[in-house]
């Protein structure tokens, strides 16, 4: 037990302290306050708590470390990433919102007038929130273990028993207020150590714009070693595959539930496009901080540890090879560890670079406070989109329609546990790093929910066979793809399991549109309730004529 | 409620999707235009950095937050030119969304 140890453990516990208060505070009464936060949350906030939600253990965690060892390839997961919040604040939030539906499966049920729709779409979201929980669970197993400095394996399963607790208990009200704290604690944790970094190796406080200069000092240290050099475009993979992991990234963060079930907690559409935008501004934060992290994080690690004798190494790096996710190998035998002999993974550069950088036990103990909010607040989030796609979209819609508020609750809360125990035991042997598995997510929720909602909102004449049949493929070409790529070495333009959103979305397109084209048009009703979603909630079209709501 | 002529109700969404256009091209743009043409545009920098990775670390994302609050703020003052308040909304709704 170490002073670092105490105070990594005590701003952990204060700040779950602060996360749990604030959830039994709110505590969930009623089925609606559990899904929605009763549509009551102003949209700076609900800026804040999108922000948290969608910043995951990848975004925070996974990202620089991504751009660090991808250099420019790397990119592609900050533009995919931001870049997606134009196609949702454009192309779908608002008019979601104005239908006024639960969650996404619910709107695609009634929208399409499918039953069969509605259940391909809520098993479509447990299997993406599914598969995008594995990556947290993953992370907050890398922090935990590296904190308690046991294997990442305990590591994640503590993460599980933290995860059920708190989502099970807030529902979404708690969970909204909840990841208003969480985002202002990791955006803090975040940017403390990059303004450090920047003042360290540039003198200058804010890393947007020094880091400049050291990317122009790392290229000339990048031609002296002849390694291929850190910004040149497409040097880990094609250009293909850039744009493809990009569009992947996109689409899918349009079409991922448990962000698209956000803006259903604001009022109106207005209120949506604000969140939107507020949203990508706090996200934009830390996206416009991670090439900077990034950069500062190598030329730290090839300036001050590439170079040092192999018997002198600081103390953080035996804590970090023990986790198993750090190699330091003296390939030519000399004693003195070169760069190319230094081998670390994407997951750990966030974590580790603090520790190299020396900043400071208080630091190194408030990035592993936000790590954990970052992971905490995604999966509480995906654990309340896969409850509400089990109790209200299955059990409730389609087994037992008499089911109380109080029974579907307790099927909301029963499943939030099971889910987190499962995707828990996957994560304990992570399929890959948690940037790769988030972006699986993105994949398949691009080659679903993407089509699904984009022609549901913008195509009237599309239909229940249509959005079935477009559903089934784009996820059955989405996974082949993924499956082909990782395990057969397929590739099509160099493309590979991460961009097979791209894939996936096309197929779902052409195939929706080609069977609705080829089966009878919807019932005039759903066709004029799509036109409808054009105008705001004082607008209101029906019978083909169009009525505004007087002022109260 | 009062019934409005269909051809205002046409003209405001033809306006939004316009406007809509406009933003996704310039969104397309700073993002996937730039990635295509990234060799031939890093032969000049903005702050130390060369274009396409500054474009793709910051410029792009920039674009992506200024393009968001213009929409907002645009939506706004096209709701107002067309009769839209917040007004409007239902007082039985507001209780129930507070």
């Amino acid at each position: 037990m170490d002073a670092q140890f105490l105070v990594s453990l005590a701003l952990i516990v204060a700040t779950f302290a602060l996360y749990i208060g604030i959830a039994i505070y709110n505590k969930a009464k009623a089925t609606s306050d559990f899904y929605v936060a009763s549509r009551g949350v102003p949209p700076v906030f609900n800026g804040m708590a999108i922000g948290a939600d969608w910043m995951s253990a990848a975004s925070f965690i996974g990202l620089a470390g991504t751009v660090m060892i991808l250099g420019y390839d790397g990119l592609a997961y900050i533009m995919g990433w931001t870049g997606g919040y134009l196609l949702l604040t454009f192309l779908l939030a608002p008019q979601l919102r104005k239908s006024g539906r639960y969650t996404v499966p619910e709107f695609i049920g009634d929208r399409y007038k499918s039953d069969f729709a509605r259940l391909i779409a809520a098993v479509a979201t447990i299997i993406i929130s599914f598969t995008y929980s594995i990556g947290q669970l993953s992370g907050s197993g890398v922090v935990i273990g590296r904190l308690l400095e046991v294997n990442t394996v305990i590591g994640t399963l503590i993460g599980v028993v933290l995860i059920a607790f708190y989502s099970a208990l807030g529902g979404m009200k708690g969970i909204t207020w909840t990841q208003v704290a969480q985002y202002l604690v990791l955006i803090i944790a975040y940017l403390i150590p990059v303004i450090f970094m920047s003042m360290q190796l540039t003198q200058n406080p804010l890393p947007w714009l020094s880091y400049g200069e050291v990317i122009s000092e790392m290229k000339v240290i990048d031609q002296e070693l002849g390694i291929s050099e850190y910004i040149v475009p497409f040097t880990e993979g094609s250009k293909w595959q850039f744009i493809a992991l990009m569009f992947t990234l996109m689409a899918g963060t349009a079409g991922l539930p448990h962000v698209i079930v956000r803006f259903y907690t604001v009022r109106t559409m207005k209120a949506a496009r604000w969140s939107g935008a507020w949203a990508l501004l706090f996200i934009g934060l830390l996206y416009l901080s991670a090439p900077a992290y990034a950069a500062f994080s190598r030329f730290i690690l090839m300036t001050e540890v590439a170079g040092s004798s192999l018997n002198n190494l600081p103390a953080w790096t035996q804590a970090w090879v023990d986790t198993g996710r750090l190699s330091l190998a003296d390939g030519n035998g000399d004693g003195i560890l070169q760069w190319t002999e230094l081998v670390i993974s994407n997951d750990i550069v966030v974590m580790a670079t603090p520790e190299i950088a020396n900043l400071g036990i208080f630091v190194i103990g408030l990035m592993a406070a936000g790590a954990m909010a970052a992971a905490l607040s995604t999966a509480g989030g995906l654990m309340i989109a896969i409850s509400a796609a089990l109790s209200h979209d299955i059990y409730y819609r389609s087994i037992n329609p008499k089911a109380t508020e109080q029974k579907r609750l307790a099927v909301g809360r029963i499943t939030i546990v099971l889910a987190t125990v499962i995707a828990g035991l996957v994560a304990l042997n992570p399929p890959g790093a948690i940037t790769q598995i988030v972006a699986w997510a993105f994949a398949l929720a691009s080659g679903t929910f993407f089509p699904a909602l984009l022609l549901g909102v913008w195509w009237k004449r599309a239909n229940g066979p249509g959005v079935v049949a477009g559903m089934l493929v784009g996820l059955g070409v989405t996974l082949t793809y993924i499956f082909a790529a990782k395990y057969g070495g397929f590739t099509i333009l160099g493309i590979i399991d991460t961009g097979a959103g791209v894939f996936g979305a096309a197929a779902a397109l052409i195939t929706n549109v080609v069977v609705s084209l080829l089966t009878p048009p919807p019932s005039k009703k759903i066709q004029e309730e799509v036109t409808n979603l054009r105008y705001p909630e004082q607008i209101e079209y029906k019978d083909g004529e169009v009525w505004v709501k007087d002022a109260k | 409620m009062r019934k409005i002529d269909r051809a205002t109700a046409n003209a405001y969404f033809r306006i939004r999707t316009t406007l809509i256009v406009i933003y996704l091209s310039i969104g397309f743009l700073v993002s996937f235009g730039v990635v295509f043409f990234a060799r031939d545009l890093s032969s000049f920098s903005v702050m130390g950095v060369p274009f396409h990775y500054y474009m793709g670390s910051q410029g792009a994302i920039v674009t992506f937050i200024i393009l968001l609050f213009v929409n907002a703020k645009v939506s706004d003052v096209v709701d107002k030119k067309f009769g839209i308040t917040p007004e409007q909304i239902e007082q039985k709704d507001k209780v129930v969304n507070q």
